[in-house]
């Protein structure tokens, strides 16, 4: 079939599917039981369910499910639950329902305990279900035999780590440098700037002139690091953002004094600004988790236990709940990753599940 | 009469019971309430004690790039802003239009996303998109009679959609030099940014002080069934006063552009909020027909003095909104006018 067709055609469909099952919100918790029928002869439905179109990251995550959909030829649906949990877990049951359960699922769920109705859910219809970023520390997909296949997260600590010891490294080891944290109450915030804390332990030449939150935002980041500048002035040799957002918003901060390039900024996140950022020599570095990768393998681990290609209960516990490795970006990669990533996108080994199982998760 | 600087009256020609009411209310004291110079004294005491606790605040370097420049979009916002709620009316839309006129600036010029260069073209649409999403507000409020907190709630967010569809969730960064240089290009050693804004403020202070226009907004929000019956175009009046907020946002939407050099649909995360906390504080009432352009400028300046001081403090981030919240209550408590009106909502 040729594959633009394909690709309007399942346009369509998903937009029917979002409003059929904005009509079977109510009925969904009810029938998510139902018989499963026609399993075998109706090709599966992909589902992702991601956050928002809104934003960088979760619009490149849809394109890598989508890209992945395209190349194994099944429909697939992307549902978003608007930072909305109740509308997160409801969109899944309905779609559990509408499908029948012929259907497998990709979710970042919205918050932390989302994760327990949609993985109970889809235990229950009999889903394969991969997720991402958020889950109660007490739920273990070895609990759901053998339909929670996965649950991956990032290591914030490592990767705030990663960007403070090259920071540093651009710093000559030596000076002041200012950070900018996101949200106070964020887990990702809090772990990001615990990396930083650690590897500032083992430099004691490096100095944090100050710490400040910019709620993960350009504009906010644009101004504290403006006034950063007049407070501390020359003694700023880096700066540390725990995004890249932020980190874009205090380099701009920097081009209007004319510093952009002289004081070093590092960040999380890979968005695109940051890249040609690193590629201009203006940041250091930034650290991708990848959201096409994450978009398409989360289907695909799914997609292959639906299949029977492999047997998630007999997978070892490090397939089952791990930090996955992330892509660094640094002046040394920036040309190829461009290249790579950014001005066309990268063919990916789907079939390749664990290739990026970097350690187990920690709770505490 | 009395009339300060700060506490502008609708003049005779307005022909209003209300302001008049108002306007003489002071003057029975014999003297400028402490109520109506509370804004600016909080500012001036704040300003003060930053000096004391660190000298660099008044350096030279910190007044333009650490509280002129940050205050330059505040203040554009807060000019729209306080039109309306003088009214007694209200536009959160201001995010939606925001998103959507820094995406036409982005799209329009030299951009990372397509090949596009039609430069000043960008700011431009950017500024009649603005104008015509108010003007939308507007008409969705008067003409259906929809309550302007509805009304621009919607507009808010179909602009939010709009921003979204059109740029894919993703950003977008503006690489036109002569738009970025509208942020950075300094005249007199301060940013053109900062000049834009102030005479934005020039402008909506002489709409305010010296036409028709700027009458009839103290008119309607002091009472609108007595501006009506007094022959006050209200209808006409509150769809140009939406309009002209709607002005405003694409000014502030072009400049966001700039600063930043890139569109998303999130740039303007958290404007809104800050635009009516500085017109609040700044002693414009909520319930409209009092306070003005003078006072959006110092609740403005306000804000932004305090994020600024916050910074130069080295406050910790984790008691910063606490500080914040008492300071705008504290703010508002000096400035509230109590005995004028009986009831507090």
């Amino acid at each position: 079939m040729d594959s633009g067709r394909n690709n309007s055609r399942s346009d369509q469909i998903s937009r029917r599917h979002l409003l059929r099952s904005a009509a079977v919100l109510g009925a969904g918790a009810f029938v998510g039981g139902a018989p499963l029928t026609a399993r075998a002869a109706a090709p599966p439905t992909l589902v992702t369910s991601i956050r928002s179109l809104s934003n960088p990251y979760h619009a490149v995550w849809k394109i890598g499910a989508e890209a992945f959909a395209k190349s194994v030829g099944l429909q697939h649906v992307t549902l978003v639950t608007e930072a909305n949990s109740e509308k997160g877990i409801s969109d899944i049951r309905a779609m559990i329902a509408k499908t029948g359960g012929d259907m497998v699922l990709n979710v970042d769920p919205n918050n932390t305990p989302d994760a327990r109705p949609i993985v109970e859910a889809c235990h229950k219809a009999k889903v394969y279900v991969v997720t991402w970023w958020n889950k109660p520390a007490d739920l273990h997909p070895w609990d759901f035999n053998p339909y929670y296949i996965s649950h991956i997260e990032f290591d914030g600590v490592t990767n705030g780590g990663y960007i403070t010891e090259e920071l540093f490294k651009a710093m000559g080891d030596d000076g002041g440098f200012v950070a900018l944290g996101g949200m106070i109450s964020d887990s990702a915030a809090i772990d990001r700037r615990k990396g930083m804390m650690d590897a500032l332990k083992k430099h004691p030449k490096v100095q944090l002139l100050d710490f400040q939150t910019a709620d993960w935002q350009s504009q906010k980041a644009f101004d504290v690091t403006s006034s950063w500048l007049t407070r501390f002035g020359d003694k700023i040799k880096g700066v540390w953002a725990a995004n890249d957002d932020m980190g874009v918003g205090a380099l701009e901060a920097l081009r209007a004094q004319g510093l952009a390039g002289k004081v070093p900024v590092v960040g999380i996140d890979g968005i695109k600004a940051a890249v040609e950022a690193v590629k201009a020599g203006e940041f250091v570095c930034t650290v991708t988790s990848d959201p096409y990768w994450q978009g398409g393998i989360g289907l695909s681990m799914a997609l292959e236990a639906l299949q029977g290609k492999f047997d998630p209960a007999k997978e070892p516990k490090i397939h089952r709940e791990f930090n996955a490795r992330t892509v660094k970006i640094t002046r040394d990669n920036v040309e190829e990753y461009i290249k790579t990533q950014v001005d066309s996108h990268p063919t990916i080994d789907w079939t390749d599940l664990w290739s990026r199982v970097a350690s187990p998760i920690v709770y505490g | 009469m009395t009339s300060t600087w700060l506490s502008p009256r609708a003049g005779p020609a307005a022909g209003s019971a209300a302001p008049k009411w108002r306007a003489l209310a002071p003057s029975r004291f014999g003297a400028i309430g402490l109520a109506e110079l509370a804004p600016l004294l909080v500012l001036v005491g704040l300003c003060v004690a930053l000096g004391l606790l660190n000298p660099s605040f008044f350096s030279f370097r910190n007044l333009v790039w650490g509280v002129a420049n940050s205050a330059a979009i505040p203040l554009i916002l807060a000019m729209g802003a306080t039109f309306i709620i003088l009214m007694g009316s209200i536009d959160l839309s201001i995010e939606g239009a925001l998103s959507v006129g820094t995406m036409i600036v982005a799209l329009l010029c030299a951009n990372d996303s397509n090949a596009n260069n039609f430069g000043w073209w960008g700011p431009l649409l950017a500024l009649i998109a603005c104008t015509a999403l108010g003007l939308a507000n507007g008409l969705v409020h008067v003409v259906l009679r929809i309550p302007s907190f509805m009304a621009t709630l919607g507009v808010w967010f179909v602009g939010l959609g709009i921003g979204t569809v059109a740029l894919g969730g993703s950003e977008i960064r503006v690489l036109d030099r002569t738009i970025r240089s509208i942020a950075f290009e300094r005249v007199l050693a301060f940013p053109l940014a900062v000049w834009i804004a102030a005479a934005m403020f020039f402008f909506a202070l002489f709409l305010e002080r010296k036409t028709r226009f700027g009458r009839y907004i103290y008119a309607i929000g002091g009472g609108e069934d007595i501006a009506a019956l007094s022959g006050v175009p209200v209808k006409r009046t509150r769809i140009l006063a939406f309009a002209l907020a709607g002005f405003f946002n694409g000014v502030a939407a072009v400049l966001a552009a700039a600063q930043l050099g890139q569109a998303n649909t999130t740039i303007a995360n958290g404007r809104l909020f800050m635009t009516v906390t500085a017109v609040v504080v700044g002693g414009t009432s909520l319930s409209g027909g009092w306070g003005g352009i003078a006072n959006s400028l110092i609740g403005v300046l306000i804000v932004a003095v305090l994020a600024n001081g916050m910074v130069l403090l080295g406050i910790s981030p984790y008691v910063h909104e606490t500080v914040q919240g008492l300071m705008i209550i504290a703010a508002v408590a000096l400035s509230v006018r109590r005995g004028r009106s009986l009831i507090v909502k």
